[in-house]
Protein backbone atom coordinates (compact mmCIF):
# COMPACT_ATOMS: atom_id res chain seq x y z
CA UNK A 1 0.00 0.00 0.00
CA UNK A 2 2.60 2.17 1.11
CA UNK A 3 4.48 1.86 -2.32
CA UNK A 4 1.26 2.77 -4.30
CA UNK A 5 0.26 5.80 -2.24
CA UNK A 6 4.05 7.16 -2.91
CA UNK A 7 3.54 6.37 -6.37
CA UNK A 8 0.33 8.43 -6.62
CA UNK A 9 1.57 10.97 -4.80
CA UNK A 10 5.26 11.91 -7.03
CA UNK A 11 3.88 10.41 -9.89
CA UNK A 12 1.51 13.51 -11.14
CA UNK A 13 1.73 11.92 -14.69
CA UNK A 14 0.29 9.50 -16.38
CA UNK A 15 1.70 7.51 -18.87
CA UNK A 16 0.46 5.65 -22.17
CA UNK A 17 2.96 3.12 -23.15
CA UNK A 18 3.68 2.41 -27.04
CA UNK A 19 1.42 -0.17 -27.40
CA UNK A 20 -1.68 1.21 -25.69
CA UNK A 21 -4.78 2.06 -27.72
CA UNK A 22 -7.26 4.78 -25.96
CA UNK A 23 -10.50 5.21 -27.68
CA UNK A 24 -12.98 7.56 -26.36
CA UNK A 25 -12.97 10.43 -23.64
CA UNK A 26 -9.76 11.12 -21.67
CA UNK A 27 -9.40 14.03 -19.19
CA UNK A 28 -7.36 14.54 -15.95
CA UNK A 29 -5.82 17.07 -14.15
CA UNK A 30 -2.17 15.66 -14.12
CA UNK A 31 0.57 15.67 -17.09
CA UNK A 32 -0.12 13.04 -19.21
CA UNK A 33 2.89 11.25 -21.65
CA UNK A 34 1.75 9.57 -25.04
CA UNK A 35 3.79 7.29 -26.44
CA UNK A 36 0.99 5.18 -27.91
CA UNK A 37 -1.83 5.55 -29.66
CA UNK A 38 -5.13 7.99 -28.34
CA UNK A 39 -7.96 8.95 -29.90
CA UNK A 40 -11.11 10.50 -29.77
CA UNK A 41 -11.03 13.44 -27.03
CA UNK A 42 -8.70 14.30 -24.81
CA UNK A 43 -8.93 17.30 -22.32
CA UNK A 44 -6.25 18.17 -19.42
CA UNK A 45 -5.78 21.00 -17.42
CA UNK A 46 -1.81 20.12 -17.66
CA UNK A 47 0.45 19.24 -20.12
CA UNK A 48 0.28 17.13 -23.24
CA UNK A 49 3.23 15.35 -23.79
CA UNK A 50 3.07 13.57 -27.12
CA UNK A 51 6.46 11.57 -27.59
CA UNK A 52 7.79 10.36 -31.25
CA UNK A 53 6.34 7.09 -31.14
CA UNK A 54 3.22 8.49 -29.47
CA UNK A 55 0.38 9.48 -31.91
CA UNK A 56 -2.77 11.20 -31.32
CA UNK A 57 -6.17 11.53 -33.58
CA UNK A 58 -8.24 13.65 -30.63
CA UNK A 59 -9.58 17.30 -29.97
CA UNK A 60 -7.56 18.37 -27.42
CA UNK A 61 -7.92 20.56 -24.55
CA UNK A 62 -4.97 21.03 -22.48
CA UNK A 63 -3.03 24.23 -20.80
CA UNK A 64 0.34 23.21 -22.90
CA UNK A 65 0.81 21.12 -25.41
CA UNK A 66 4.01 19.60 -26.47
CA UNK A 67 4.23 17.51 -29.21
CA UNK A 68 6.97 15.32 -30.92
CA UNK A 69 4.89 12.59 -32.10
CA UNK A 70 2.21 12.44 -34.42
CA UNK A 71 -1.49 14.91 -33.73
CA UNK A 72 -4.33 14.69 -36.40
CA UNK A 73 -6.70 16.90 -35.00
CA UNK A 74 -7.41 20.63 -33.31
CA UNK A 75 -5.43 21.66 -30.12
CA UNK A 76 -6.64 24.28 -27.86
CA UNK A 77 -4.10 25.15 -25.21
CA UNK A 78 -4.67 27.85 -22.39
CA UNK A 79 -1.09 28.40 -22.33
CA UNK A 80 1.37 27.14 -25.17
CA UNK A 81 1.55 24.63 -27.48
CA UNK A 82 5.21 23.67 -28.62
CA UNK A 83 6.10 21.69 -32.26
CA UNK A 84 9.60 20.22 -32.13
CA UNK A 85 11.97 19.04 -34.73
CA UNK A 86 10.15 15.58 -34.36
CA UNK A 87 6.71 16.69 -34.53
CA UNK A 88 3.54 16.82 -37.15
CA UNK A 89 0.60 18.00 -36.90
CA UNK A 90 -2.29 18.58 -39.01
CA UNK A 91 -5.21 20.27 -37.40
CA UNK A 92 -5.85 23.53 -36.04
CA UNK A 93 -4.07 25.33 -33.00
CA UNK A 94 -5.88 28.03 -30.81
CA UNK A 95 -3.23 29.28 -27.81
CA UNK A 96 -1.63 32.36 -26.86
CA UNK A 97 1.90 31.29 -27.87
CA UNK A 98 2.71 28.80 -30.45
CA UNK A 99 6.37 27.94 -31.06
CA UNK A 100 6.88 25.73 -34.20
CA UNK A 101 10.54 24.96 -34.22
CA UNK A 102 12.54 23.94 -37.11
CA UNK A 103 12.06 20.44 -38.73
CA UNK A 104 8.46 20.06 -37.40
CA UNK A 105 5.78 19.64 -39.96
CA UNK A 106 2.07 21.13 -39.48
CA UNK A 107 -0.44 21.87 -41.97
CA UNK A 108 -3.38 23.61 -40.16
CA UNK A 109 -4.30 26.87 -39.09
CA UNK A 110 -3.00 29.01 -36.10
CA UNK A 111 -4.99 31.60 -33.65
CA UNK A 112 -3.16 33.09 -30.76
CA UNK A 113 -5.96 34.75 -30.52
CA UNK A 114 -4.78 38.81 -29.87
CA UNK A 115 -4.96 40.45 -33.70
CA UNK A 116 -8.46 41.57 -33.64
CA UNK A 117 -8.46 44.84 -31.40
CA UNK A 118 -6.09 47.32 -33.11
CA UNK A 119 -7.82 46.58 -37.19
CA UNK A 120 -11.18 47.00 -34.94
CA UNK A 121 -10.34 50.43 -33.81
CA UNK A 122 -8.96 51.87 -37.08
CA UNK A 123 -12.01 50.86 -38.95
CA UNK A 124 -14.79 52.70 -37.41
CA UNK A 125 -13.05 56.13 -37.92
CA UNK A 126 -12.69 55.51 -41.63
CA UNK A 127 -16.13 54.79 -41.29
CA UNK A 128 -18.04 57.57 -40.34
CA UNK A 129 -16.03 59.97 -43.46
CA UNK A 130 -17.38 57.98 -45.84
CA UNK A 131 -21.05 58.33 -44.18
CA UNK A 132 -21.48 61.63 -43.99
CA UNK A 133 -20.36 62.04 -48.07
CA UNK A 134 -23.58 60.19 -49.89
CA UNK A 135 -25.55 62.97 -48.39
CA UNK A 136 -23.89 65.35 -50.27
CA UNK A 137 -23.45 63.29 -53.34
CA UNK A 138 -26.87 62.84 -54.91
CA UNK A 139 -27.38 66.37 -54.87
CA UNK A 140 -24.29 66.95 -57.07
CA UNK A 141 -25.73 64.26 -59.09
CA UNK A 142 -28.81 65.85 -60.47
CA UNK A 143 -27.25 69.18 -60.81
CA UNK A 144 -23.56 69.04 -61.35
CA UNK A 145 -23.10 72.98 -61.34
CA UNK A 146 -24.80 73.17 -57.55
CA UNK A 147 -22.46 71.19 -55.99
CA UNK A 148 -20.54 74.23 -54.85
CA UNK A 149 -23.56 76.17 -54.01
CA UNK A 150 -24.67 73.44 -51.36
CA UNK A 151 -22.21 74.22 -49.54
CA UNK A 152 -24.67 77.31 -48.03
CA UNK A 153 -27.72 75.18 -46.67
CA UNK A 154 -29.73 78.31 -45.76
CA UNK A 155 -30.55 79.04 -48.97
CA UNK A 156 -31.69 75.79 -50.44
CA UNK A 157 -34.64 75.34 -48.79
CA UNK A 158 -36.06 78.62 -49.64
CA UNK A 159 -36.17 77.51 -53.44
CA UNK A 160 -38.22 74.52 -52.41
CA UNK A 161 -40.76 76.13 -51.78
CA UNK A 162 -41.55 77.68 -55.59
CA UNK A 163 -39.56 75.47 -57.50
CA UNK A 164 -41.69 76.60 -60.91
CA UNK A 165 -42.87 79.66 -59.45
CA UNK A 166 -39.30 80.57 -58.47
CA UNK A 167 -38.46 83.85 -59.30
CA UNK A 168 -36.60 87.12 -58.30
CA UNK A 169 -36.96 87.35 -54.40
CA UNK A 170 -34.73 88.60 -52.03
CA UNK A 171 -32.81 85.77 -50.19
CA UNK A 172 -33.05 86.98 -46.86
CA UNK A 173 -36.71 87.34 -47.00
CA UNK A 174 -37.43 83.60 -48.23
CA UNK A 175 -35.19 82.21 -45.61
CA UNK A 176 -38.44 83.03 -43.29
CA UNK A 177 -41.03 82.12 -45.35
CA UNK A 178 -39.29 79.05 -46.09
CA UNK A 179 -40.34 77.27 -43.50
CA UNK A 180 -44.18 77.70 -43.73
CA UNK A 181 -43.67 77.68 -47.72
CA UNK A 182 -42.14 73.85 -47.07
CA UNK A 183 -44.81 72.81 -44.79
CA UNK A 184 -47.93 73.90 -47.27
CA UNK A 185 -46.28 72.56 -50.53
CA UNK A 186 -47.61 69.04 -51.79
CA UNK A 187 -44.36 67.39 -53.22
CA UNK A 188 -42.60 68.64 -50.00
CA UNK A 189 -40.66 65.74 -48.82
CA UNK A 190 -40.36 64.84 -44.97
CA UNK A 191 -37.16 63.26 -44.21
CA UNK A 192 -34.10 65.64 -44.97
CA UNK A 193 -32.17 63.92 -47.66
CA UNK A 194 -34.96 65.20 -49.86
CA UNK A 195 -35.19 69.10 -48.85
CA UNK A 196 -31.47 68.86 -50.37
CA UNK A 197 -32.72 67.45 -53.48
CA UNK A 198 -35.30 70.09 -53.99
CA UNK A 199 -33.14 72.78 -53.38
CA UNK A 200 -31.08 71.64 -55.86
CA UNK A 201 -33.90 72.66 -58.66
CA UNK A 202 -34.63 75.63 -56.49
CA UNK A 203 -30.60 76.47 -56.82
CA UNK A 204 -30.87 76.51 -59.94
CA UNK A 205 -33.09 79.46 -59.95
CA UNK A 206 -30.90 80.89 -57.10
CA UNK A 207 -27.77 81.35 -58.84
CA UNK A 208 -29.49 82.85 -61.82
CA UNK A 209 -31.08 85.43 -59.23
CA UNK A 210 -27.56 85.57 -57.50
CA UNK A 211 -26.06 86.28 -60.40
CA UNK A 212 -28.59 88.89 -61.32
CA UNK B 1 7.92 -2.45 -14.73
CA UNK B 2 4.60 -1.48 -16.85
CA UNK B 3 5.17 1.34 -19.17
CA UNK B 4 1.72 2.86 -18.91
CA UNK B 5 -0.19 4.19 -16.04
CA UNK B 6 -3.27 5.85 -15.50
CA UNK B 7 -3.23 8.68 -13.06
CA UNK B 8 -5.31 9.00 -9.96
CA UNK B 9 -6.42 12.14 -11.64
CA UNK B 10 -7.04 10.73 -15.02
CA UNK B 11 -10.55 9.22 -16.49
CA UNK B 12 -10.85 7.57 -19.85
CA UNK B 13 -14.09 6.80 -21.26
CA UNK B 14 -13.77 4.37 -23.49
CA UNK B 15 -11.91 1.54 -24.58
CA UNK B 16 -7.85 1.00 -23.89
CA UNK B 17 -6.06 -2.06 -25.21
CA UNK B 18 -2.64 -2.78 -26.03
CA UNK B 19 0.06 -5.54 -25.53
CA UNK B 20 1.76 -4.16 -22.38
CA UNK B 21 1.17 -4.03 -18.56
CA UNK B 22 -1.31 -1.24 -18.04
CA UNK B 23 -1.29 0.59 -14.51
CA UNK B 24 -4.79 2.01 -13.39
CA UNK B 25 -4.45 4.50 -10.49
CA UNK B 26 -7.55 6.74 -11.99
CA UNK B 27 -11.01 6.40 -13.34
CA UNK B 28 -12.02 4.27 -16.69
CA UNK B 29 -14.97 3.40 -18.34
CA UNK B 30 -15.58 1.34 -20.96
CA UNK B 31 -12.88 -1.88 -21.96
CA UNK B 32 -10.09 -2.88 -21.40
CA UNK B 33 -8.43 -5.77 -23.61
CA UNK B 34 -4.91 -6.28 -22.71
CA UNK B 35 -2.29 -9.23 -23.50
CA UNK B 36 -0.44 -8.37 -20.42
CA UNK B 37 -1.12 -8.05 -16.83
CA UNK B 38 -3.58 -5.09 -15.40
CA UNK B 39 -2.78 -3.35 -12.05
CA UNK B 40 -5.99 -1.65 -10.72
CA UNK B 41 -4.25 0.14 -7.60
CA UNK B 42 -6.42 1.64 -4.69
CA UNK B 43 -7.37 4.82 -5.72
CA UNK B 44 -8.08 3.32 -9.00
CA UNK B 45 -12.43 3.03 -9.97
CA UNK B 46 -12.94 0.94 -13.06
CA UNK B 47 -16.35 0.74 -14.84
CA UNK B 48 -15.15 -2.12 -17.64
CA UNK B 49 -15.80 -5.19 -18.88
CA UNK B 50 -12.05 -6.29 -18.54
CA UNK B 51 -10.07 -8.89 -21.03
CA UNK B 52 -6.78 -9.38 -19.92
CA UNK B 53 -3.84 -11.84 -18.86
CA UNK B 54 -3.81 -10.93 -15.45
CA UNK B 55 -5.17 -8.94 -13.51
CA UNK B 56 -4.56 -7.69 -9.86
CA UNK B 57 -7.20 -5.50 -7.98
CA UNK B 58 -6.61 -3.33 -5.21
CA UNK B 59 -8.91 -0.78 -6.00
CA UNK B 60 -12.84 -0.93 -7.32
CA UNK B 61 -13.96 -2.91 -10.46
CA UNK B 62 -17.95 -3.28 -11.57
CA UNK B 63 -17.47 -4.62 -14.74
CA UNK B 64 -16.99 -8.69 -15.92
CA UNK B 65 -13.41 -9.79 -15.70
CA UNK B 66 -11.97 -12.21 -18.50
CA UNK B 67 -8.52 -13.35 -17.53
CA UNK B 68 -6.52 -16.12 -19.78
CA UNK B 69 -4.17 -16.88 -16.76
CA UNK B 70 -4.60 -14.76 -13.46
CA UNK B 71 -7.55 -12.43 -11.20
CA UNK B 72 -6.14 -11.36 -7.91
CA UNK B 73 -8.11 -9.71 -5.86
CA UNK B 74 -6.34 -8.03 -3.06
CA UNK B 75 -7.30 -7.27 0.29
CA UNK B 76 -9.23 -3.75 0.55
CA UNK B 77 -10.53 -4.52 -3.01
CA UNK B 78 -14.19 -3.92 -4.25
CA UNK B 79 -15.26 -5.99 -7.12
CA UNK B 80 -18.78 -6.72 -8.97
CA UNK B 81 -18.50 -8.86 -11.65
CA UNK B 82 -18.30 -11.82 -12.93
CA UNK B 83 -15.06 -13.13 -13.09
CA UNK B 84 -13.53 -16.01 -15.36
CA UNK B 85 -10.15 -17.18 -15.10
CA UNK B 86 -8.10 -20.23 -14.63
CA UNK B 87 -7.03 -18.71 -11.50
CA UNK B 88 -8.53 -17.01 -9.45
CA UNK B 89 -7.26 -16.06 -5.98
CA UNK B 90 -9.48 -14.13 -3.91
CA UNK B 91 -7.46 -12.25 -0.65
CA UNK B 92 -8.72 -12.31 2.84
CA UNK B 93 -10.51 -8.34 3.61
CA UNK B 94 -11.75 -8.64 -0.39
CA UNK B 95 -14.89 -7.47 -1.27
CA UNK B 96 -16.58 -9.68 -4.30
CA UNK B 97 -19.98 -10.14 -5.57
CA UNK B 98 -20.56 -11.97 -8.80
CA UNK B 99 -20.34 -15.02 -10.11
CA UNK B 100 -16.71 -17.31 -10.18
CA UNK B 101 -16.27 -19.39 -13.34
CA UNK B 102 -12.80 -21.17 -13.05
CA UNK B 103 -13.46 -24.22 -15.59
CA UNK B 104 -12.21 -22.89 -18.63
CA UNK B 105 -10.35 -24.00 -21.62
CA UNK B 106 -6.91 -24.19 -22.35
CA UNK B 107 -6.23 -22.19 -25.15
Amino acid sequence: MAATKDFAGTGESTIIGPSILINGKLSGDEDLTVRGRVEGELSLTKTLIVEPSGIVKANVQVRNAIISGVVVGNISATESVELTREGRMVGDINSPRVIIVDGASFRGRVDMGNAEPRPASERPAQRTSPVSRPMVRPAAVVAPVRAPVSVAPSRQPTMVARPPMGKPQPPAAPVIASKGDRETSKPAPPPPPQPVLVGEAGKKKVLLKKKK
Amino acid sequence: MANTVIGSSITIDGEISGDEDLVIQGTVKGKISLKESLFVEASASVEADIEVQNVEITGKVTGNIAATDKVELKADCRVVGDVRAPRILIADGASFKGNVDMDVKER
